[in-house]
């Protein structure tokens, strides 16, 4: 039986029609894909900034006398050297070493934790965390509450502290404050300096309006989910859905940077030393067309006529009119300056390897 | 949004401009509105067999690859070669510059499948709203 539902709207559905969006589907949400042009808000968040409506992620909260050493024996990062302003990324690691997910943790007390997770996510996160909890923890999904918004671009703590004043202004990277029943974080999405901000939905409105009315004279756009996928794939940030899956490990993704084989036991750790040990097969690797095509999820990529791996995502980047993407290939393909071909629909296309990011902000 | 009277129209958004045998085909305005900023055109090739309603060229978002169908069948002849420099011609000028292939026809009575300005208004005016 097929049951089709309706996208679920986001808080400010209304704010993002009256500011003309063009809205579209993604993973069940209906969210705006963009507003005047995916190239003009792709270059407004390089250049200036721009203002995201990310209130479809979900939040967890885990709290209780045991909280912090459940977060211990389940995430693949060292949890107790976290200080009560830090947030950490990190991968969600399944038993067998794939990804349920990819994760923020912000440490807001000795043993409380807010943990932002992906939209598509948030049903499996959750049971996932659930079916692992302890005596001492409690676990909240707060998803429903929360709203969340973006501030993206070189122009983004000028308006920020224009915003809501200079006690943000020592805020740094991956750490965070506390605001309006909610937090804003120095994290981002876009390889830009930016702030994450989240306050409960009835806020939301508020802090968004506040944003527009100083960050106008900044240049300040709001931007769709177009430009967020672009500005993210220049940035080499993985998704959930295209570099990330259940299937996929962590040292495969090019994370190794963000588990730690060295702590104890955690779920997929003795997998992921294995293969740490043993090497992996496939790779995540960045490539960039040398001829003409845009490499687009599922391309298969070859290498003398034999299939070598296929792309996880790939589009024309508006900033430097470039076409690139992302792939899972061989290993040993992976070297920056291989050439291989992109099939595109069925022709091969010539690209070649190079280093990830594509981008990376002076 | 305008609709050339002169214009034949498919359901699918593309337009053909018919004179005499031959027939240039492109993408309308309310196509060029919904695929936004066009960065990249596969055309076809000239001689290349072509049939109605299948697919003949490929136009491409930043977002996504969208096919363009031959409004009738026929035989390539031509292919507007400056969208591959500039392919924003097509959401700058979807009836004059922005045209992607033109055809020779060789079943005019296809022509008449088609639908006029009106009747592609008003299918268009039906499209569910966003």
């Amino acid at each position: 039986m097929a049951l089709t539902t309706e996208p679920t709207k986001l808080p400010l559905h209304e704010e993002h029609l009256r500011k003309g969006a063009r809205m579209g589907d993604f993973g069940g949400w209906l969210v705006p894909l963009f507003y005047t042009s995916i190239m003009e808000e792709h270059t407004a968040v390089r250049t200036q900034a721009g203002i995201f409506d990310i209130s479809h992620m979900g939040e967890f909260i885990v709290e209780g006398p045991g909280a912090l050493a459940y977060l211990e024996k389940n995430l693949p990062r060292r949890i107790t050297p976290m200080k009560f302003s830090q947030a950490i990324y990190m991968p969600l690691v399944n038993d067998r070493g794939g990804m349920v997910d990819d994760i923020i943790v912000y440490r807001m007390q000795e043993q409380k934790f807010l943990i932002i997770v992906n939209a598509g996510n948030i049903e499996k996160d959750f049971a996932w965390f659930k079916a692992r909890v302890t005596q001492g923890v409690t676990l909240t999904n707060l998803s429903d509450e929360m709203g969340l918004l973006a501030l993206q671009g070189p122009l983004s703590q000028t308006i920020l502290l224009e915003c809501f004043g200079a006690f943000y202004k020592d805020l740094r990277r991956f750490h965070y404050k506390d605001f309006e029943g909610g937090v804003i974080a120095r994290t981002g999405y876009t390889g830009e300096d930016g702030y994450e901000i989240m306050v409960p939905k009835a806020k939301l409105k508020q802090v968004w309006d506040v944003l527009f009315r100083v960050g106008a004279k900044h240049g300040l756009l709001p931007i769709g989910f177009g430009a967020r996928d672009t500005l993210r794939l220049e940035a080499a940030m993985p998704l959930y859905g295209h570099e990330l899956t259940d299937e996929i490990t962590p040292l495969e993704a090019d994370l190794e940077w963000a588990i730690d084989l060295t702590k104890d036991e955690f779920p997929g750790s003795a997998i992921l030393k294995k293969q740490k040990q043993t090497g992996i097969q496939k790779k995540r690797a960045g490539f960039e067309m040398t001829e003409r095509g845009i490499p687009r999820q599922g391309f298969e990529i070859q290498k003398n006529g034999k299939a070598t791996g296929a792309v996880t995502s790939g589009s024309f980047i508006p900033t430097t009119g470039k076409n690139i993407g992302m792939a899972y290939v061989t290993a040993s393909e992976a070297k920056t300056g291989n050439a291989i071909d992109v099939m595109v629909r069925g022709k091969p296309v010539k690209a070649v390897i190079v280093p990830l990011p594509f981008y990376k902000r002076r | 949004m305008n609709f050339p009277e002169n214009l034949r129209y498919t359901k699918t958004h593309e337009w053909i401009a018919v004179q005499g045998a031959k027939a240039k085909v492109g993408v309308t305005e309310y196509a060029q509105k919904e695929i936004s900023d066009v960065v990249f055109v596969e055309l076809p090739k000239a001689g290349q067999a072509v049939q109605q309603a299948k697919m003949a060229a490929v136009v491409e978002s930043v977002k996504a690859a969208f096919d363009i169908y031959a409004p009738v069948s026929g035989k390539i002849t031509d292919a507007n070669k400056a969208l591959e420099a500039n392919p924003g011609l097509i959401n700058q000028s979807p009836y004059a510059d922005g045209w992607i292939f033109e055809l020779e026809i060789s079943n005019p009575a296809e022509v008449n499948t088609l639908m006029t300005a009106a009747q592609y208004h008003e299918a268009v005016q039906q499209a569910p709203k966003h």
